[in-house]
């Protein structure tokens, strides 16, 4: 099947490009692109939608616009960021990546996305699997009820909440209570046999923040400052966040 | 005997200005007596303690008592102050035991010296890339990830593994190896080396090629992992063309990350092709090409001389004076100054002696030495009186050859007059001792058994020249490299084989005849060929130098195809540069500048030439001693594209008259394009030129400076901006130029519709098809040769295969030809850019002041002559490749007969072999000579 030729050359196509380029420092060096693919070679999402990093970039440098910001590869990325990290001119793709994803309709992005951040938004526990503050510490405080009881070297062991003046505030993600309430326990151990002073709070403990992937700027911002109020309210010195 | 080498020595001060600096020197001690060591080996051998070699990048040891490799200059060995055992804790002197001839000297001590000079040349090297940094690679942490550097020596028949390759890990040959290039080089990120290191395409290729060489097993499977292959040098592209015919494999793509095979053993690497396919391979080896870096005490060097070095550490230089530092009288020359390959780095050398001559001139010949030697007897009417000298070489002869035996059957031969057996007869001391023996015995001839007559022939010729007897007098038996090396098990046999050896030579010097070395006047004077920068510059060169020089320029005026350039690759204007080069070589005392000169004749040899030249419709006569060629080339005149249907499309030294004429209408274009590699890289024409990519992208970058929206694209098949012209590359990427690759199975296509010019191109990375509107079109069209039938003609000189004349030889003799006393510069040579073209022009000013700056030339002695049976058959007349022979008109005795031209004769032999009556021979290997040889060997093998 002929594919019928893009026709370039008359006007300055590439908008997205540019816009791009003018956020970020030197441009993200978005133009100096070698086409040589160490980018492509090393990204897990390389072939997925037939798209790679190096074709994602060309595309907007030829200014195919229209291809760069309805690819629904952008939300296959996981910003890992691992072709910025070997390519010799040090493109910033995952930028690129995240402003294409933000030119997409707030209620065209991916669904999972899309309903974890609005989840997250209502209430000020910030969990994207919409636990309440109740269910958190319900859950906390049996799994350390059972641990302590069950394996007596942990007997000790402490899983605080609220703990005002605390050292290090903890994030938890909040798939972790809900599902698999046994994976919280290891790092408890370990913060205890390191004799850490640290907190859970029943506001703003979730970890997650599903609006920085989705790249809603203002909702990624007011999880954020959601969880550092509950931080300072607490007087914590450091805040943990696993995620 | 001109050139002092002070090795182990670094400079600590340095003051003074041009003409006159003052260098204070440390000598650091070697431990070793240069004058008594003999480079024997027993020291290394004896010495206890090893050492990682840095030589062979650590793979391999080597001992305190070292010489860096085999080849080394001066070949002596030095002790390792750091490793020694005995300097570093007090205990040991093995190597003084054992050294024969007491060089080891354990007292040396730090030396101080002060020098005056007139001028200053710098070529501190370059720094290999350490590519440690590159977690992402493994070096270091991944057995089976070498540096191109170690895998150089790995392959080396001189290195740690003898040349039988094996890979680090299990030491087994390594059959599927991947190189991967640019690292360290044409990268910002993890390093700062934005630039191109030029070599590294030509020596993975050449690495990959010679693979093959060292397998014993197996087929190989060479991959090459590149961006762009960059093979712009002189028949670069041929050699790139028949490794990938040969099947070595080149994969545009760059593998993200090395992993470590199982067992850390080989490797594994995934790498996503040009189409977007991911791939993942398993290798017995990774190679990683490393990149050149400037030195690492580049800046202490710079400080200490007070040069400016760029922003990547290279030393600061220009286009028009490539070699001149930014201090007068200290040039810079090899990889200090940019990254280059060998050829450029050895014609660059000349052009720093060039420039460091003429900053000197008023001084030439002031501080030269002339060695002198006692008046030579005639021996013509004497018997031969033969001396044998066996050497033992210290065990290396003497272990295996019973070197009394011979000695002894040496005394038994036909005219032997005196036999000696020494332990080292190239030592110094047994140079006066064999001298001394030659006039108490009267020897007349000479024998040393010993090793090969390539490195000590010269030494035992000067011995016979002081002790009064013609150098040509001694013959050498190989008893060492060509016996006791090769038959180590077979002692007895060994010895006898020394035998047969001795006995030839004894037989073959008895026929020996004392030579001379013809000498022939020089005509102080040179041509230059050619009147663009490159002949002018080789003009002024040599003018400056105190010489005279005729300019021969086929035009009505001096300027060539510089006078259509606008700017060097850095920048600079051409035009008040060619100005001022036109205006000082038509003013110049020792110019004679002649225009509308044709060169109609040639005849001479180097020293004494005499050519008819044509100027202007009258014929002149000019005598000159040299000559340097430099006749330029052309533009390719298209013929694909639509050339010449459009007035749109035109080629890129037209567009640079656009852009000089009518800059302001280029600029409101909305779209250029431009076209790579027109005529070049194609089967017709399959060499790379070398200067368009560079030209493309500098225009390109004009143009967006001129209009920043104006839509630039760049077609090419690799870009090829080498060396810091890659910073120019990026430059225009930067700006916004697109750059898009084809194939030469995808070239574009360019077609007009009303009036609208388009070209279609198949994007292969976004894998569209893309048609481009074009209001101004540019093809990058080739460089050609013009003809040079006539002057190869006049002067039995050769072109390459792409019609460009042929330098001697590219790494050692970059601007020679092949013909003695021609010098070749510019782009009749192969297509360069202005900065290159000068250096060479200069180089070959350089070459051919050697032979300007003396009044009588010395040729060689072994040269072809005419004995009494030649009858004029004239079959040797034919097969002489140096047109040394020619038949003479006049009979002698009513026989026809030649007569030979030493100074075009290479001695090559061609003449005697094809003579069917001993018409010819050539001196030093006559008939009754190599008979001698022949009948000697045979009458003891048959008896």
């Amino acid at each position: 099947m002929k594919q019928t030729a893009v026709l370039l050359g008359r006007e300055h196509r590439s908008t997205f490009r540019d816009h791009v380029m003018a956020l970020l420092p030197a441009g993200g060096n978005l133009n100096a692109c070698l086409t040589c693919g160490a980018c492509a070679s090393g990204c897990p999402a390389t072939g997925l939608k037939d798209m790679d990093p190096r074709k994602f970039l060309r595309m907007a440098a030829l200014g195919l616009d229209d291809q760069v910001t309805t690819t629904p590869w952008v939300w296959m990325c996981s910003m890992c960021q691992r072709c910025i990290y070997v390519c010799p001119m040090k493109i910033d793709i995952p930028q690129l990546v995240y402003y294409a994803r933000q030119s997409w309709p707030r209620e065209k992005r991916p669904k999972g996305i899309l309903g974890s951040c609005d989840m997250a938004l209502r209430s000020d526990t910030c969990s994207a699997m919409g636990t309440s503050e109740e269910d958190f510490q319900f859950v906390v405080e049996d799994v350390l009820d059972e641990y302590r009881e069950t394996q007596p070297e942990f007997a000790h062991m402490q899983a605080p909440i609220n703990k005002s003046g605390a050292y290090f505030f903890l994030n938890q993600n909040s798939r972790e209570p809900v599902t698999e309430p046994d994976e919280m326990v290891p790092l408890w151990k370990i913060l205890h046999l390191a004799g850490a002073d640290w907190t859970y709070a029943t506001k703003g403990w979730a970890a997650e923040n599903y609006c920085m992937f989705m790249a809603d700027d203002e909702n990624w911002k007011h999880i954020v400052e959601i969880k550092k109020k509950a931080v300072e309210d607490l007087g914590c010195k450091v805040w943990l966040n696993t995620e | 005997m001109n050139v002092e080498l002070l090795t182990l020595s670094e400079v600590e001060e340095f003051s003074g200005n041009e003409g006159n600096f003052s260098v204070r020197i440390k000598k650091n001690p070697r431990y070793v007596d240069m004058d008594k060591c003999i480079a024997c080996g027993l020291c290394m051998q004896k010495c206890p303690r090893k050492v990682d070699d840095e030589f062979n990048m650590g793979v391999g040891k080597r001992k305190a008592a070292y010489i860096k490799y085999g080849q080394s200059v001066p070949l002596k060995y030095a002790i390792d102050a750091e490793h020694c055992i005995y300097l570093t804790r007090g205990k040991c002197r093995a190597c003084e035991k054992f050294c024969p001839t007491g060089a080891i000297n354990f007292e040396d001590r730090e030396k101080h010296l002060s020098i005056d000079v007139g001028a200053v040349i710098l070529a501190p090297g370059f720094h290999p890339f350490d590519p440690s940094g590159f977690d992402f690679y493994g070096y270091g942490r991944i057995t089976d990830v070498v540096t191109s550097l170690e895998y150089e020596r790995m392959l080396s028949a001189s290195g740690p593994c003898m040349g039988h390759l094996i890979r680090p890990s299990d030491h087994t040959e390594p059959k599927k190896i991947a190189w991967l290039q640019c690292v360290g080089s044409r990268s910002t990120n993890r390093c700062k080396n934005g630039y191109c290191s030029s070599v590294c395409c030509m020596y993975a290729i050449k690495q990959a090629v010679v693979t093959a060489e060292h397998l014993n097993e197996g087929i190989p499977q060479q991959t090459i992992f590149f961006m762009d292959i960059r093979s712009h040098g002189k028949d670069f592209e041929r050699y790139y063309e028949t490794a990938a015919a040969k099947g070595i494999r080149f994969v545009r793509a760059r593998p993200h990350t090395i992993l470590a095979g199982k067992n850390n053993m080989g490797v594994t690497m995934q790498y996503t092709a040009e189409d977007g396919r991911m791939h993942c391979e398993d290798f017995d080896l990774a190679v990683l090409s490393i990149g050149l870096e400037a030195p690492e005490d580049g800046p202490v060097l710079a400080a200490k001389f007070g040069i400016e070095l760029n922003s990547y550490g290279f030393a600061q230089t220009t286009d028009f004076e490539p070699v001149r530092s930014t201090r007068p009288g200290i040039f810079v020359t090899g990889a200090f100054q940019a990254p280059k390959d060998i050829p450029q780095a050895v014609t660059e050398a000349s052009t720093a002696a060039c420039e460091a001559a003429r900053a000197l001139m008023p001084a030439r010949g002031a501080l030269t030495h002339e060695k002198t030697y006692p008046a030579e007897q005639d021996v013509t009417s004497q018997e031969p009186v033969i001396g044998v000298f066996v050497c033992s070489c210290g065990i290396n002869i003497a272990s295996v050859v019973d070197v009394d035996a011979v000695a002894q059957y040496a005394r038994t031969l036909p005219h032997v007059g005196f036999v000696e057996n020494n332990l080292f007869t190239c030592s110094a001391d047994t140079q006066s001792l064999i001298a001394e023996k030659i006039r108490e015995h009267h020897l007349n001839r000479v024998v040393i058994a010993a090793c090969t007559p390539r490195t000590h022939e010269p030494l035992f010729q000067d011995t016979l020249r002081e002790a009064g007897l013609n150098g040509f007098l001694v013959e050498m038996a190989n008893i060492r490299n060509h016996n006791a090396w090769v038959h180590q098990a077979l002692p007895e046999a060994a010895t006898q084989k020394a035998k047969d050896q001795v006995r030839m030579a004894v037989a073959r010097v008895a026929q020996n005849d004392p030579l001379r070395q013809l000498k022939v006047d020089v005509v102080q004077k040179a041509l230059v060929i050619g009147g663009g920068v490159a002949g002018m510059n080789a003009a002024l060169a040599l003018a400056d130098q105190g010489f005279d020089c005729v300019l021969l320029e086929k035009s009505d005026r001096l300027g060539g195809n510089a006078r259509r350039l606008a700017a060097t690759d850095r920048g600079q204007k051409v035009a008040p540069m060619l100005t001022r080069l036109i205006e000082r070589t038509e003013s110049h005392a020792r110019i004679k500048v002649l225009k509308k000169a044709v060169l109609r004749s040639a005849v001479g040899s180097v020293g004494n030439f005499v050519s008819k030249i044509e100027v202007d419709g009258d014929t002149r006569a000019v005598t000159y001693g040299t000559a340097v060629v430099a006749t330029g080339a052309a533009e390719y005149q298209p013929r694909e594209y639509l050339y010449g249907q459009d007035e749109r499309i035109m080629t890129h030294l037209q567009f640079d008259d656009q852009l000089a004429q009518n800059e302001a209408a280029v600029g409101r274009a909305r779209s250029s394009v431009f076209i790579q590699c027109v005529g070049s890289r194609e089967p017709q024409r399959p060499y790379c030129s070398r200067l368009c990519c560079t030209h493309s992208v500098k225009n390109a970058l004009r143009l967006k400076t001129l209009n920043p929206e104006m839509n630039v694209y760049i077609l090419y098949r690799d870009i090829r901006t080498y060396g810091e012209r890659e910073d120019l590359y990026k430059s225009a990427r930067d700006l916004g130029v697109i750059f898009i690759r084809y194939g030469l199975d995808s070239q574009p296509v360019v077609s007009r519709k009303g009036d609208d010019l388009f070209v279609e191109v198949f994007d292969p990375v976004a894998q569209l098809p893309l048609k481009l509107y074009a209001d101004y079109l540019v093809l990058a069209a080739a460089v050609v040769p013009h003809d040079h039938q006539a002057l190869v003609e006049l002067f039995k000189c050769g072109v390459n295969a792409d019609g460009f004349l042929n330098e001697a030889h590219p790494k050692l003799r970059p601007v020679d030809m092949s013909v003695d006393g021609l010098f070749v510069a510019g782009l009749c040579h192969y297509p360069k850019p202005m900065d290159e073209s000068i250096a060479q022009a200069r180089a070959a000013a350089s070459r051919a002041g050697l032979i300007l700056a003396k009044e009588e030339m010395q040729l060689d002695a072994i040269k072809s002559y005419v004995t009494e049976n030649c009858d004029g058959c004239a079959l040797c007349v034919d097969v002489c490749p140096y047109r040394a022979i020619k038949l003479e008109q006049e009979k002698i005795d009513g026989r026809s007969h030649i007569v030979t031209d030493p100074a075009l004769c290479k001695g090559c032999g061609l003449c005697a072999a094809t003579c069917p009556k001993e018409g010819v021979y050539v001196h030093g290997f006559t008939l009754p000579q190599l008979k001698a040889q022949v009948e000697a060997l045979l009458a003891e093998a048959t008896a």
